[in-house]
């Protein structure tokens, strides 16, 4: 084998040697490969399991389709009478102004308890542990049972709430049938099962946070609310976020609560737009308007969403 | 003895042979007496169902509380298992609903709801049970298909008068107060008209800690008598013409006035209350006059937990300027399409609507509900039927002709009547809690029933 020195003294391969030598196969280019192996099944299930479905949903929403009309099935003659009926119908506007007013609620107050929760139970300590632990409860708990507990204590025939109320001399009317307070018993019952979700995100952040921050600004003669408002709520930004964009999701999936609770009544006081979409498609059997409007609703949340993370960012409390 | 003896030493000193051919012969020849002794005696136990579990599914009734009392003896019988699952009506209907329009074979028998029959037997998703009924091997003679009042049958059958389903309930709706002695007290009698209903409730609201009214949230049964009975209809002409009629001012005054029923005597909480819950309310006493079919009102005066059982008054449903309009109905038995144990199933039906089973049900719970003929006929009847001296049988009886001769009935078998119905439950919720008046909250639904209607591909006047 011929040899040759380059510029810097090193010896090489002539250049048709170099030729014959088998080219290594490139690292990253085999790691990107695997990955990708690895992640097809997924993508599969991901096909299966919401694309088509999406899809599906998406196609029929141009058909009038009613399960007991066979006709109607794959009937695109007419592919926008969905649409035309979602502009005209008052009872799903005021479902969407109803979805609105409860997610606009839960949101902000389970987001406030939730971060007020997790500053009061970060520390260390057996007790505070063992308390947070019963506050996860109701996070826990299948959301029908959440809702049967709640519809025991707006019954107040059977209600613990209603007797000791009555055993005062008040007399309380049933949330769940007064059209000022059915809106409110839903948010209550909703607040009380998921603010916890919001207290153990931040507080597996605040648990994260670097010390040295607080130390430093109390140092610096800051005060407890100089120190919450200028480190901590900075600091937590991105998991606020988070933590909302999922409870604001969540509150538009919200059904077992009115489903148990109100039956979007009394009237439509508590009917929001899915649990209205549901009633379409299986109290009524109009599959094709209900898809229509599910895919309104889930084109609204994604558009929502995307602006709420263009408007906010995504939080850079540690740049 | 010696002998024997010897014999025996001598068969004991032979050697083994193992299976000789006479052993075996004789072995065989037992066997077989053995088997065909045995065999028929096998046979005659195998029953004609044994490893089916039948699927069943209704709303919650007290019929079925009272038919799980039987089953055991029923599967004694067939050697099938019976998993029969009750529901709250809303939640029966929309499970159902959905599993018929799939053509699942989730269930085996089902409860062919009354304002759902038209849509399920129309769209063909229940079975037709006529050659079940003319099939000698399956239906003895003496089950008697024609024994069931024709009233009940009206809305199970098909356009060419195929039966779809058999009944178990045939609603008739009466009044029930359970304190009826309040109401002698403040010297007042059973009311007989709008009129009178509002004076007695305004005389006896809240003495004693008793509501003066009471009902559940299906509007749309419980409301319709008082609608009608102001002059209103639900549709001009059902089933031809399904333009609903709700514009009108006797309508208004319909939802006003029941709207008012609720509100202001009915007790905390009313507009949630299922059929049980209106129930227990009157059974405990907390609230009194209920406007419901007989099957929600005998258990106040029969069951032993009733504590109003000494004090409950039956009456007619009071009338209005136009009549007396009370409810009939009927629910029943069908086999839904995709059902794959369908002969299981048509023998359950068979079963539970049988004379047999439906006088028992009379005796032994007092259920009222009877929709065979030979058996309201009977004296059993009226003697079970005869509740603190008060002749229901008579009222049941009244009910059934009045419904049945003049077909105001007919509004609710149409196959669009759940999505019309659920416009007025909504209709009578606003009236009830102040966010409308009866014309607002009328016209509002009236509106909404139109385009539903229209969405369905019915056509009408408007």
């Amino acid at each position: 084998m011929s040899l040759r020195v380059d510029a810097g003294g090193q010896k090489m391969a002539a250049p048709q040697e170099q030729a014959r030598v088998k080219p290594a196969r490139d690292p990253a280019r085999n790691r990107e490969r695997f990955y990708w192996y690895c992640l097809w099944p997924a993508f599969v299930v991901l096909i299966v399991v919401t694309l088509i479905p999406t899809l599906y949903l998406i196609v029929i929403s141009f058909t009038p389709l009613d399960l007991t009309r066979p006709e109607t099935n794959w009937d695109f003659s007419t592919p926008l009478v969905n649409y035309n009926l979602i502009l005209e119908d008052s009872r799903l506007h005021n479902s969407f102004w109803v979805q609105i007013k409860l997610s606009f609620w839960t949101v902000t107050i389970q987001m406030i308890l939730g971060f007020l929760f997790a500053l009061l139970l970060n520390s260390k300590s057996t007790y505070l542990e063992a308390l947070r632990t019963i506050f996860l409860i109701p996070m826990v708990l299948p959301p029908i049972v959440v809702a049967i507990i709640w519809k025991v204590l707006y019954t107040p025939d059977i209600s613990p709430f209603h007797w000791a109320l009555e055993g005062l001399g008040f007399v309380v009317p049933s949330l769940i049938t007064d059209p000022t307070w059915a809106l409110w018993a839903i948010i209550i019952a909703d607040i009380w099962e998921w603010f916890p979700f919001v207290m153990l995100m931040i507080l597996a952040a605040l648990q994260m946070m670097p010390e040295e921050y607080i130390e430093a600004a109390r140092i610096d003669g800051a005060s407890v609310w100089q120190t919450t408002v200028y480190i901590t709520l900075p600091y937590l930004k991105g998991v606020l976020i988070v933590a909302a964009l999922f409870r604001l999701v969540d509150s538009i999936k919200a059904f077992p609560l009115i489903y148990i609770l109100t039956d979007g009544g009394p009237g439509t006081v508590t009917e929001v737009t899915n649990f209205y979409s549901f009633m379409q498609a299986f109290n009524f059997s109009y599959l094709g308007y209900s898809s229509a409007i599910t895919v309104t609703l889930v084109a609204a949340t994604v558009v929502l969403s995307w602006g709420i993370v263009r408007l906010v960012g995504w939080g850079k409390a540690h740049d | 003895m010696k002998a024997t003896s010897d014999k025996s030493n001598q068969a004991n000193t032979k050697p083994q042979a193992g299976y000789s051919r006479r052993k075996i012969l004789k072995t065989a020849g037992v066997l077989s007496a053995a088997a065909g002794l045995a065999l028929p005696a096998r046979i005659g136990y195998a029953k004609e169902f044994d490893g089916v579990t039948l699927q069943g599914a209704s709303f919650a009734s007290t019929f079925f509380k009272y038919l799980e009392n039987y089953f055991p003896e029923f599967e004694e019988q067939t050697g099938m298992k019976v998993n029969f699952v009750t529901n709250a009506f809303p939640v029966f209907n929309q499970r159902t609903d959905l599993e018929l329009s799939t053509k699942g074979s989730a269930l085996d028998v089902i409860n062919v709801t009354f304002i759902y029959s038209g849509r399920w037997i129309g769209a063909g998703w229940v079975e037709n049970l006529k050659p079940y009924v003319e099939d000698p091997n399956l239906t003895p003679d003496d089950w008697e298909y024609k024994d069931f009042v024709g009233g009940t049958m009206a809305a199970l059958v098909d356009a060419n008068g195929d039966p779809h389903g058999f009944p178990w309930e045939a609603g008739a709706m009466i009044m029930i107060a359970s304190r009826g002695d309040l109401i002698e007290k403040a010297g007042k009698k059973l009311p007989t008209t709008f009129e009178e209903l509002v004076d007695v409730c305004e005389a006896i609201n809240g003495v004693e800690r008793t509501a003066a009214f009471t009902a559940d949230k299906l509007h749309h049964w419980n409301y319709i008598p008082y609608m009608m009975g102001f002059g209103g209809n639900v549709f001009k002409d059902p089933p031809g013409n399904l333009t609903p009629t709700w514009d009108t001012p006797e309508v208004a005054a319909a939802a006003d006035y029941y709207g008012a029923l609720l509100s202001k005597y009915g007790p905390p909480g009313v507009l949630s209350f299922t059929d049980d819950q209106a129930m227990q309310t009157q059974k405990t006493g907390r609230a009194n006059i209920r406007t419901q079919a007989i099957t929600w009102g005998v258990p106040v005066a029969k069951d032993p937990d009733s504590r109003t059982k000494d004090t409950v008054r039956y009456g007619m449903v009071p009338g209005g300027p136009a009549g007396a309009f009370p409810g009939s109905n009927s629910h029943g038995f069908g086999i839904p399409v995709g059902s794959k144990n369908k002969e299981a199933a048509w023998a359950f039906i068979k079963w539970a609507v049988g004379k047999d089973i439906s006088r028992r049900m009379l005796e032994e719970h007092g259920y009222p509900s009877i929709c065979r003929q030979s058996i309201i006929d009977s004296e059993l009847f009226k003697e079970t039927l005869t509740l603190n001296g008060q002749d229901v049988a008579s009222l049941y009886g009244e009910v059934l002709k009045l419904g049945g001769d003049s077909g105001y009935m007919k509004y609710r078998t149409v196959p669009q009547f759940p999505q019309i119905g659920d416009k007025i439950n909504k209709a009578i919720e606003r009236v009830a809690t102040g966010q409308q008046n009866g014309t607002e909250a009328m016209a509002q639904a009236q509106e909404e029933a139109v385009a539903d209607l229209k969405k369905s591909g019915v056509q009408i006047d408007l």
